[in-house]
């Protein structure tokens, strides 16, 4: 298979994500699989690349909330022809990820476009969706033994319930990372409420993912080499 | 001039000069304070008028703040036009109710879903206009009586699936804005109901609006006529009011202007300086106090600080960004109102010339 017809076509799984164009992703991802391609290179470096791009446009406001999810829409037409493709290899990512929407709060936007690049990465993602109650947080991180909790409040009345969870499993686990996002969440509250990880741009951005995802293989790295 | 609250508040709705800035809301500001003391859960006051009211008065009673609000919940509208609401009344800890099922689930109803012929009686609605009845009755003379609406695009997010509702705010926005202008005409309706009960004020909410969310660009198309037809009919039937955005709200600050509102409300995400540069002193602007951080984790010192601030960056009342949590400090809150009362005049814009 020539480089070009690769480039060419990781070129158009990008741009199809970042200019949300669901049918031109399908096609691409359909020839990558047709015509035998690696499917993870065709995954991290067109629908990941496009979805890096989409994150930048957010950063820079060019694009918001509504255009993101449209892109996301358009990475999963892609990611659900090329994942069966991907079975079996290493994503470079190991990890047990916990995520969902604090109860009280039903706004799941922000979590599921984070949720998204963790699944893209090859995490495993037990998603336990919206309003969700307390003890199903630290039931969950018991039952999956999950390295990463990652709590999501899209409104200040429910983003102080995080306090307790993130106590709870603390309490039961202290190896559990635990990571908060959300518009109402700031560094100070993270740290207040005793977070491992705060999502910064609080307000459902792809960048917190990212973010997330960096420190996330940093500790992974120092586990597997030992910080000493 | 020694004023009352409610002359202070209406007055300076009104656009006529007061003694000094208000410190006070169109939203909820219930405490935890205040619940202990009639011995309500929270869950279970929403459903009921003489509840609404007693604790809708707690804030005034305890700590002087210059308004009683009701509802405390952000789902009245939505149960009016048939979605489901959950209380929480099984939960330990205090939470805000939510909808749990939506009154539209097909797309073919977007511009067609029925209004119940009878608003006054529809829901919660006469929940809420039976404990204005009673603030009225009650505090009438001394306190302004205040409510509020979500406003069309948040409302629309309580009555049909948002994810949905923002897609197609790119695809179909001729159908959500077919939506929107359904809902205004609801809302309409549903203030000149609270109007009749005797509310003295109106706050608009719009909450899930800000540039967190949209671009400047959709706000202009999506919400914006929504919101001026909203406020030119407020307008019309004399009803003071208050057009709030939570959420970063610089980058529309001019078009939340245009849409005719009495004044405006912001949280501390919007800088306040930023804002009078945009659209000048002129305008009523109200906030920006982060409503969590500065009365449930600051400490007391903090709050006067907080309070020169906002005013020194050109607020005209001192008023949370948002619905006070109830867990805040007896003794952050009742710092506020007096640090509004000490330095009201003396550091407020319209007193400097």
């Amino acid at each position: 298979m020539s480089e070009e017809r690769e480039k060419e076509l990781f070129e158009l799984l990008k741009n199809g994500v970042i200019e949300f164009e669901e049918d031109q992703v399908r096609d691409a991802a359909q020839a990558v699989v047709d015509e035998g391609i690696d499917a993870v290179k065709a995954v991290f470096e067109g629908l990941v690349a496009g979805m890096e791009h989409v994150g930048e446009l957010y950063e820079q406001q060019e694009y918001f909330v509504p255009e993101m999810l449209m892109c996301a829409d358009a990475m999963y037409v892609g990611l659900d022809i090329l994942r069966p493709h991907m079975e079996g290899r290493d994503l470079g990512i190991t990890g047990v990820v916990i995520m969902g929407v604090v109860q009280g709060d039903v706004h799941d936007i922000g979590k599921n476009i984070v949720k998204m690049m963790f699944d893209v990465s090859g995490f495993e993602v037990h998603d336990l969706g919206r309003d969700v109650p307390l003890e199903t947080f630290v039931e969950e991180q018991l039952r999956t033994d999950a390295d990463l909790v990652a709590l999501s409040a899209m409104m200040t009345t429910t983003m102080v319930g995080m306090k307790d969870i993130i106590a709870r499993i603390k309490e039961k686990n202290p190896k559990a990372r635990i990571m908060i996002g959300g518009a109402p969440v700031t560094e100070e509250i993270a740290d207040k409420f005793g977070a491992d990880g705060f999502a910064e741009d609080a307000s459902n951005a792809l960048k917190d993912a990212i973010n997330m995802l960096t420190t996330l293989k940093k500790i992974q790295e120092e586990e597997e080499y030992g910080t000493a | 001039m020694n004023l009352t609250p409610k002359e202070r508040v209406l007055k300076q709705l009104a656009g006529e000069e007061v003694d000094r800035t208000p410190c006070y809301s169109g939203m909820g500001n219930v405490t935890v304070k205040g619940l202990d003391e009639l011995g309500y859960k929270f869950a279970f006051v929403h459903g009921n008028a003489e509840k609404l009211a007693n604790l809708a008065a707690t804030s005034y009673k305890f700590y002087g703040y210059e308004c009683a609000v009701v509802p405390f919940d952000f789902c009245v509208e939505a149960e009016a036009l048939g979605s489901e609401m959950n209380p929480y009344e099984d939960v330990a800890h205090l939470l805000y109710p939510t909808i749990k099922e939506k009154a539209i689930q097909n797309d073919d109803e977007l511009d067609s879903f029925p209004i119940p012929d009878d608003l006054a009686n529809a829901g919660r609605v006469p929940v809420v206009v039976d404990a204005i009845k009673r603030l009225k009755k009650e505090f009438g003379d001394e306190l302004p009586i205040g409510t509020y609406l979500t406003a069309p695009f948040t409302l629309g997010g309580q009555v049909y699936d948002l994810d949905k509702m923002l897609k197609y705010a790119f695809k179909k926005q001729d159908l959500i804005n077919a939506m929107l202008d359904r809902l205004a005409d609801v809302l309409i309706s549903l203030a000149k109901i609270y109007q009749e009960a005797g509310a003295d004020y109106i706050t608009v909410r719009e909450m899930g609006s800000g540039t967190d969310l949209l671009s400047p660009r959709l706000w202009k198309s999506l919400i914006q006529p929504h919101l001026t037809k909203i406020f030119t009919a407020l307008r019309e039937m004399g009803f003071p009011n208050n057009l709030h955005i939570c959420g970063e709200t610089n980058m529309i600050i001019k078009n939340m202007y245009e849409c005719g509102a009495d004044s405006l409300s912001v949280e501390f995400k919007n800088d306040m300086k930023k804002t009078r540069e945009d659209i000048g002193f002129e305008p009523l602007v109200f906030g920006n106090l982060d409503a969590y951080k500065l009365l449930v984790i600051d400490d007391v010192e903090d709050v006067e600080k907080a309070v020169i601030k906002s005013l020194e960056d050109g607020v005209d009342a001192i008023w949370p960004g948002c619905d006070i949590w109830p867990e805040a400090k007896p003794e952050n809150f009742k710092a506020m109102v007096e640090a509004t009362k000490k330095y009201g005049a003396e550091k407020w814009h319209r007193k400097q010339k």
